[in-house]
């Protein structure tokens, strides 16, 4: 028995070496090959991650894989190249007839086999599968919107990436034009700011960094949430009750479960400035959620409901 | 406790083990081919109007430079469908092999490949390397390594939790490493709380997808799991004894403590290896084993090869379901493994003669 065991423990000696030899030399393999490049003439230039795309030429054949890229594809005139988008993407109605490539998890290989030359992706996809697909021939850039600088920023680069650099560039200025028209009215000395409540799921809200939050701001509000911990906090009864909002907004989108009867009915609730002067709001939730060009739509509508007299 | 060692089995296969494991490693080869044809281009599981055929799939099998094929064929077959079909073989075998082994040492029918920290150290690891951004800055590769590293830590720390005056006792450590995963389990959950943009991510691996095969990962993982299950059947034989309990172990002649601590080490750094990469598959590594146990009964010289081959090509299958049932999309595929093999699991149960696997 003892020399059975003997036996034994030199072959797990001798499997573990060879395992932790191949192991060191496929990590090594895949280190080395992750650094290579080329160098081609076309466009080149830096996404919101920080990544250096290089493209050979304008694409021609684009997969979308989020509503926000898909939106300013379509802004800024390069509706035509787009071959595949993902589920949540259904703006504008073209979209709607668009070869769909999944959602948070891709379809490999639906996009594969599209034949794309170029992925537009949003900070929302696991980049680990942008990257496989990289591998495979198929370059990336990301758009990681967080604020309405970027919205404009963004613009701007996908009109580098699809040749519609004037559109592109028109479109972003407008955009610009407009957030500044509604800024200098809400920033205005002597503009009483009123205190909102922003919900877009039963008691879910925009924390500070969230672009919810930017949007109040800019529209001459004063989120009610700015001082929680997280971008996309749930807040208890007790906070919104404390901090007594004078406007409160709810979104309707497709996950929408509530009305402003529901909110006014809430346990204690009744109490708060915006229910008891009947200041229970909508709004589209695909104007605040999507940080494309019609996110200047819901800034104007938010900034309206803020402040009626300013926008008549 | 201890009825994980006298179950009835099947006697017709009992007689002729071999012939049962022949049959099964069959049945891997069989799936691994057809795995190959099923997903969302087809030919099989697609409703696609321009699906692959079968012909095309045969030629871009056997020759990836195939001039006649498009470049899409070669690279849904190579690319992705390949690797990542090894891959779910691969993790497959390692949960259900790693999944036996922790049963024998626990001596627990409810014990499974996470139950000493494995699943909730790699989470953290995982759901850190997202939320710090390293997977941004550093590459993807980060997570699982940094899922791999935060494994063995907490896995090492539960054992030494469980480890009283350089004995394993196996109640402790039980009891360890359910405590460890609970409170580790809060962090993650607060972690994914806070995550903002990078929730689904967290959430995918949380549930276990292969929708990211490499072949790196194949490479990187087909080595130690193999070594983890061959080191593992090579020590069938103390494994029975150890069920027959610890002091009789001793007698037959098996060190009990350095068995003990052998199979925790070797299952642990299977299983990592296993999670790293793909995220936490649950249910594979402990329903597989018993099913098996059913079948073949509770010698560990057929169970470990058993539920090895079982494990993977039940992995397969599972995730080939999972990427097809709906068009265009792809489910996690901790989902399909739980939600077809627990029924099935059931119907075995019922159906043994003595339906004494948790007797």
């Amino acid at each position: 028995m003892d020399r059975m065991l003997a036996k034994k423990e030199f072959t797990v000696w001798i499997t573990l070496t060879v395992v932790v030899s191949s192991v060191i030399a496929f990590t090594g393999g895949y280190m080395v090959g992750a650094t290579t490049s080329g160098e081609d003439e076309g466009i080149l230039l830096v996404d919101d991650y920080g990544r250096t795309i290089k493209l050979d030429k304008i694409p021609e054949r684009i997969v979308s894989t989020a509503p926000t890229p898909t939106e300013i594809l379509f802004a800024v005139g390069a509706g035509d190249l787009v071959v595949g988008v993902d589920e949540y993407s259904d703006y504008p109605a073209e979209v709607l007839n668009i070869t769909k490539v999944g959602s948070y998890t891709l379809s490999t290989e639906v996009i594969i086999s599209l034949q794309p030359d170029l992925i537009v992706s949003s900070d929302l996809v696991p980049i680990a599968q942008l990257e496989l697909l990289e591998d495979n021939g198929i370059p990336f850039v990301v758009l990681a919107t967080r604020s309405l600088d970027d919205v404009t920023k963004d613009i701007r680069l996908v009109g580098i990436l699809t040749g519609h650099v004037e559109e592109a560039n028109a479109l972003a200025d407008s955009l610009e034009a407009r957030i500044e028209a509604v800024t200098e009215k809400t920033q205005a000395e002597g503009v009483v700011k009123p205190r909102v409540y922003l919900e877009y799921y039963p008691y879910w809200t925009y924390g500070p960094g969230s672009f919810g939050n930017d949007l109040i701001a800019l529209a001459g509000g004063i989120n009610i949430a700015e001082n929680t911990t997280s971008e996309y906090p749930m807040v208890s009864s007790e906070l919104v009750i404390a901090q007594d909002p004078e406007i409160i907004i709810y979104t309707i989108g497709y996950m929408t479960t509530t009305t402003a009867e529901e909110i006014s009915l809430r346990p204690g609730w009744g109490e708060i400035t915006a229910v008891a002067e009947g200041n229970i709001l909508s709004m589209d939730d695909n104007l605040i959620s999507r940080y494309g060009p019609r996110i200047v739509d819901g800034l104007e509508e938010l900034a309206a409901l803020l402040h009626p007299d300013l926008f008549s | 406790m201890s009825g994980i060692g006298k179950v009835a089995a099947n006697s017709r296969i009992r007689r002729s083990p071999v012939r049962f494991l022949c049959l099964l490693a069959v049945l891997l080869l069989a799936t691994f081919f057809l795995a190959i044809f099923i997903g969302a281009k087809g030919p099989i599981g697609s409703d696609d109007i321009d699906e692959m055929r079968y012909s095309e799939l045969f030629d871009a099998i056997l020759d990836k430079d195939s001039e006649r094929l498009s470049y899409s064929t070669t690279a849904i077959v190579w690319a992705f469908r390949i690797p990542r079909v090894l891959l779910a073989g691969l993790v497959g075998a390692s949960l259900a092999c790693a999944g036996t082994a922790m049963q024998a040492v626990f001596r627990n029918p409810m014990a499974d490949p996470f139950i000493i920290g494995v699943s909730s150290g790699a989470a953290i690891g995982a759901s850190s390397a997202g939320l710090i951004g390293l997977t941004v800055v550093v590459g993807s590769f980060t997570k699982p390594m940094l899922a791999f590293a935060c494994a063995i830590v907490t896995v090492f720390f539960v054992y030494r939790m469980g480890t009283i005056r350089g004995k394993v006792q196996v109640e402790t450590l039980l009891l360890s490493g359910v405590a460890v995963a609970a409170f580790l389990g809060a962090i993650v959950s607060f972690l994914m709380y806070s995550a903002g943009q990078q929730f689904h991510e967290l959430l995918l691996w949380l549930l276990g997808s292969f929708a990211e095969p490499r072949w790196s990962y194949v490479w990187m993982m087909l080595f130690p799991a193999l070594a983890g299950v061959i080191i593992i059947f090579l020590y069938g034989r103390e494994l029975n004894a150890l069920l027959l309990g610890e002091e009789t172990a001793h007698n037959l002649g098996a060190n009990p403590e350095t068995l003990k601590k052998l199979m925790l080490a070797v299952a642990a750094f299977v299983t990592a290896g296993a999670v790293a990469f793909t995220g936490i598959i649950g249910f594979v590594g402990l329903i597989v084993p018993h099913m098996m146990r059913i079948l073949v009964g509770a010698d560990h010289r057929v169970l470990v090869p058993a539920a090895t081959l079982f494990g993977a090509s039940f992995l397969i299958w599972a995730d080939s379901i999972a990427r097809t049932i709906l068009p265009g999309e792809e489910l996690p595929v901790g989902v399909i493994t739980a939600m077809c093999g627990g029924p099935f699991f059931l119907y075995l149960l019922r159906r043994s003669r003595t339906g004494s696997v948790i007797s």
